[in-house]
């Protein structure tokens, strides 16, 4: 199922938007691949960027913000190059998004159908609205979602079923990368294991891509192939999920792991990272971490390290772990 | 709010009010400059209203000139029979035979220069009356003067640029109407602003009272309130002018009753959110009397809003009282009001005789556009919010 | 019509009468409680005592205030506002008579307003922060700030004296008539009757009175729409649009403006009273035989009765209309709570 080949590659992506403090980098000279086929989870403290990093592989990034530079290669296309309207058929149909709040997600007035049909007539203007509507009963049938509430308003749906109805208008045209931003955060326990599950089940029937954003770490746990985390707008540590909880290396990795409430440590008392992140505006000098981190080192808080893979398929972006000299970048890591 | 309110934004906060402003250059953008567009049209014509009796050429009461002389007119030529033209000693007419005719600023100019003149009902009266001998001279429009010298043979000018003329024209009485403008501003502001004291004293009390207080009280003034807002102000004013008799105090009285629902409801709701939040609990839970509350906690916070809505009512009131005098239900004659001129000035639109309305219009439009626009940047610049994340 | 919607109707039924009990007291109030008696009001200073006197007793003022009140409220219930005194007519038939010219001409205005405001304030919205934005906000500061009266002068001295294009008094050229009143709406009436001639006259009339208070009204709807629609266009539901590469004049004329039109909607309710004052003004300005008209025309013949009854008749339909509205934000919105 999951190959090593790669959907989507995505290069110093540099996000910034212009408030009235001033420009917020909101994702820094972020790299990194996402495989065809595996569901990479991402995760970080909110307000990290993994919203706005998520948005930007729409190229859907709205004013005040702006896509600085950087590369971004979908299925070998240079998205940065595409006109506008090309990278709008892209959107719903090649990649689509699931939201955190589906009843914000879905138009108040407008009827469960009527999003599905619209999304699919968009994107095939030659297919018939009783041919959409017929395509729309079927994939929320298959989504467990009963015909007759085809008709209803958003506001007549279960939470739950309203999480369905998003996830049946990322499917409506099978695109190939989901991305599923907080997807689950607004559900109760319950039905997010049922969504997990659907999502699970998915996965293999429309052989998706899935990059799920969350700061929820047992869900990535659950679900992800592999795991990337962010910490203020830069990525801090990627790797196969198992690896990456036996084995972090970046010490915020190791510290939000800590923080993850763990069945087998009983008793002990959960970890709390000391301070709170930075402001993205003016962020702290050289590793954006240093000001938190116990094993702070004098180059730390002058100089950047950079995303680097330590050990095959786990990237770090720490001093710890390379010296000054051999930096060796993704670029040709990956290659 | 700026003392009141901690956030994040302390910093953009405690830089005062003209340092915040001055910011807000950076900030907004093209909006500022709207803004201080705005102001600057007020600070103008403030500072006209203050000026007025310095800046106004005449008395705005006075039939100064000839009726509807047209913007820019109202200097005389004065023409002779050609090759007899008399020495002319402009300080001294008197020995001369000055003809004018009836109703122009030529007749006006005769009298005061003392001139022993003559006067016809028509200009071919009077240029017959030249050419037979009857005057040695007239004095006719300076714009007409090369026309006519060029059509009748045997006539040249002898001065030009004689008397006065009038910027923007006189109206149906001969009255200048830069004055009229001028005089009109120190109404027309001391109309809108006391009216808009008033309905914001009341207004504000009400709203603090009800939103404080809440529970029956608050639901009657609600109430009450929203009727008034939802009954078409003009006509309550028209009502109550109409009852309290025409002047200036009735007249501010009347319009000020239209805005006070406005000042309560945003008062009452900046009250019932303030209310909620976490610091005034703090102060009751302390044991703050309520009025205490009031005045330390609510009432500065609600400022910025009153501010904003002042301005706003400013505007409005400005045209509300211009409809009332339109209307006939205005101000007594003899003050000088744009609005009243614009309602004697309509029925000689027909005629032609445009400046009399156009330019009281323009001058109620840029005051009430000051006003709105200054509003409108107020309410951006006092209330500073971040960019939400 | 489901249960809910059912009971969110009676309630703002109820609510319309201390709505109705507070205008009429309103009315009476001004017209009555406050300083400055109504037969000098009237009659003027100078009048005898004898002529104050039988004006008072004619009208009821001698009696004690709370007396008055009774059969003023009583009067309105019953729809009763007595007889003109320069007419010898029952108000109401004057009413009935002006107030389709009314109807007539804040149709055609609310038409002109929504059409200009709801798209002038979309596309600011949509192109946010550029020039076209900047142009069409200062815009409609302006227009707002135009005085009605003056805007229709300059109007009638453009297209009507100047280029002579359009006439710029009354509803119809002298000699026109309609065949048969059904609605006192002439271009209605016109096209219900078939009777084009009459229909080119009622509309080119119409025209500059309708273009005046719609243009004036569509400076506030501009800014009105363009607030509503920025906050529906930050929402969710928008960018979830987006991302499902749904078109920018899609997301912004169908999916915000079906949005925005709820608030739209309540908010053209409260413009109301804006419009009928409005109307006031441009009937006076375009001699358009309406009740601003009305009014005002009384006021300069002295009959009491008849500006009384007309002021208490727009406090009925204020009540009216915000009970309508409210009704129809009802059936709009479906997610209709109460
Ligand atoms: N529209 C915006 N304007 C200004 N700043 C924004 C905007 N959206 C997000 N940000 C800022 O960008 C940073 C990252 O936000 P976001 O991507 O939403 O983080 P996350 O999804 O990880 O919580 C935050 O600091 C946030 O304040
Ligand atoms: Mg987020």
């Amino acid at each position: 199922m999951m190959t090593n080949d790669v959907l989507y590659r995505i290069r110093d992506l540099v996000v910034e938007y212009h408030t009235r403090a001033g420009i917020l980098t909101a994702v820094d000279h972020v790299s990194f691949d996402i495989r065809r086929g595996e569901v990479l989870g991402l995760v970080g403290e909110s307000g990290c960027g993994k919203s706005t990093l998520g948005k930007a592989l729409m190229r859907m990034i709205q004013e005040p913000g702006r896509i600085a530079s950087g590369e971004l290669w979908f299925d070998g296309m240079n998205l940065m190059q595409l006109p506008p309207g090309e990278m709008r058929k892209l959107r719903g149909s090649r990649i689509s998004m699931i939201f955190q709040d589906p009843m914000t997600s879905l138009n108040p007035v407008q009827r469960v159908v009527d999003h599905i049909t619209e999304t699919i007539r968009v994107h095939q203007p030659q297919t018939s609205e009783k041919a959409a509507r017929a395509r729309a009963a079927e994939l929320v049938d298959r989504l467990g979602i009963s015909r007759n509430r085809l008709d209803d308003y958003p506001h007549q749906l279960s939470g739950g079923m309203r999480q369905r109805v998003m996830i049946s208008l990322a499917l409506a045209l099978r695109a190939d990368l989901v991305i599923a931003d907080e997807a689950t955060t607004s559900l109760d326990v319950i039905v997010e294991a049922q969504f997990l599950d659907l999502l699970k089940e998915l996965r293999e029937e429309f052989n998706l891509t899935i990059l799920l954003i969350t700061h929820n770490i047992g869900i990535v746990a659950e679900l992800a192939d592999r795991v990337a985390v962010m910490y203020a707008g830069r990525m801090a540590e990627l790797a196969e999920v198992h690896e990456l909880f036996e084995r972090p290396d970046h010490p915020y990795t190791r510290g939000l792991l800590r923080a993850v409430p763990n069945i087998r440590l009983d008793d002990a008392e959960l970890y709390k990272m000391p301070g709170s992140p930075p402001d993205l505006v003016s962020p702290p000098p050289g590793c954006r971490f240093h000001p938190r981190c116990p094993d702070v080192m004098d180059i730390c808080t002058r100089q950047a390290p950079t995303f680097y893979e330590n050990k095959p398929g786990h990237f770090v972006n720490c001093w710890l772990y390379q010296e000054r000299e051999e930096n060796v970048s993704l670029e040709e890591a990956s290659s | 709010m700026a003392e009141t309110h901690s956030s994040p934004t302390s910093e953009v906060e405690n830089i005062g009010l003209l340092g915040r402003f001055w910011r807000g250059r950076i900030w907004y953008g093209t909006e500022w400059y709207i803004t201080t567009f705005g102001g600057l049209i007020l600070l103008a014509i403030i500072l006209m209203t203050v000026f007025a009796p310095w800046l106004a050429p005449f008395d705005p009461n006075q039939f100064i000139g000839a009726q509807f002389t047209p913007p820019g007119h109202g200097k005389q030529a004065l023409l002779a029979r050609a090759g007899e033209a008399p020495p002319v000693d402009l300080s001294d007419l008197s020995g001369q035979v000055i003809g004018v005719q009836r109703n122009r600023n030529g007749a006006n100019l005769a009298r005061e220069l003392g001139a022993k003149g003559k006067r016809y009902q028509t200009q071919e009266d009077l240029l017959a009356a030249l050419l037979d001998g009857e005057v040695d001279l007239i004095f006719v429009d300076q714009e007409l003067a090369p026309e006519i010298v060029a059509s009748y043979d045997g006539l040249e000018i002898v001065a030009e640029g004689l008397g006065r003329s009038y910027p923007l024209g006189t109206d149906n009485l001969g009255r200048d109407i830069v004055s009229r403008l001028i005089w009109g501003a120190r109404t027309v502001l001391g109309v809108a602003l006391t009216s808009a004291l008033f309905s914001s004293i009341i207004g504000i009390t009400l709203g603090l009272i009800s939103g404080f207080v809440s529970g029956f009280l608050d639901r009657v003034l609600s109430l009450m309130m929203d009727s008034i807002y939802s009954f078409p102000g003009l006509l309550l004013a028209i009502a109550m002018v109409v009852m309290l008799g025409p002047g200036l105090l009735n007249v501010a009285v009347a319009v000020s009753v239209i805005y006070i629902p406005t000042f309560f409801r945003v008062v009452r709701g900046q009250v019932l959110s303030v209310k909620e939040e976490l610091y005034v609990e703090a102060a009751r839970s302390l044991g703050a009397k309520p009025l205490t509350i009031l005045t330390r906690y609510i009432f500065p916070n609600v400022i910025p809003s009153v501010v904003v809505v002042f301005s706003l009512n400013v505007a409005d009131a400005i045209l509300t009282e211009a409809g009332l005098s339109f209307v006939g239900l205005g101000l007594p004659p003899d003050v000088p009001d744009w609005g009243y001129d614009l309602s004697k000035g309509q029925s000689f639109l027909v005629a032609g005789q445009w400046w009399l309305i156009t330019f009281p219009g323009i001058m109620i439009t840029l005051v009430a556009a000051g006003f709105s626009l200054l509003g409108e940047g107020l309410s951006e610049i006092l209330n500073p919010r971040l960019v939400k994340g | 019509m489901s249960p809910a919607l059912r009971r969110y109707i009676i309630v703002r039924v109820l609510l319309t009468i201390p709505m109705v009990l507070i205008l009429v007291s309103l009315v009476f109030i001004v017209l009555r409680v406050l300083p400055g008696d109504p037969a000098v009001a009237i009659l003027r200073e100078g009048a005898s005592e004898e002529q104050l006197a039988s004006f008072r007793a004619a009208l009821g003022l001698d009696k004690p205030l709370h007396v008055q009140y009774v059969e003023f409220l009583t009067g309105v219930l019953r729809f009763d506002f007595g007889y003109s005194m320069t007419r010898k007519v029952p108000v109401t038939r004057e009413i009935k008579t002006f107030f389709p010219a009314t109807v007539e001409l804040a149709l055609a205005s609310m038409f002109v307003t929504a059409v200009v405001g709801i798209f002038s304030g979309a596309f600011a919205a949509q192109h946010r922060k550029s020039p076209a934005d900047y142009a069409i906000r200062i815009l409609s500061i302006i227009l707002y700030s135009l005085p009605i009266f003056w805007l229709g002068l300059m109007l009638q001295m453009t297209f009507g004296t100047g280029l002579g294009w359009l006439p710029v008094s009354n509803r119809l050229s002298p000699g026109m008539a309609p065949k048969e009143v059904i609605t006192g709406l002439y271009t209605i009436d016109a096209i219900l009757t078939g009777d084009w001639a009459l229909f080119k006259d009622a509309a080119s009339h119409l025209v500059l009175p309708a273009l005046t208070l719609g243009l004036v009204l569509a400076g506030i709807f501009t800014r009105l729409t363009r607030a509503n629609m920025l906050d529906v266009l930050e929402q969710d539901f928008i960018t979830a649009g987006r991302a499902r590469g749904l078109r920018e004049r899609v997301l912004v004329y169908k999916h915000g403006l079906r949005n925005a039109f709820i608030p739209i909607v309540t908010l053209l309710g409260l413009q109301f009273a804006l419009l009928l004052a409005g109307a006031i003004l441009t009937e006076t300005t375009f001699s358009w035989p309406g009740m601003g008209r009305l009014v005002v025309d009384r006021i300069y013949d002295r009959d009491f009765t008849t500006v009384q009854g007309a002021i208490l008749f727009f406090a009925l339909l204020v009540a009216g209309i915000s009970l309508v509205v409210d009704i129809l934000y009802g059936f709009l919105d479906p997610r209709i709570r109460y």
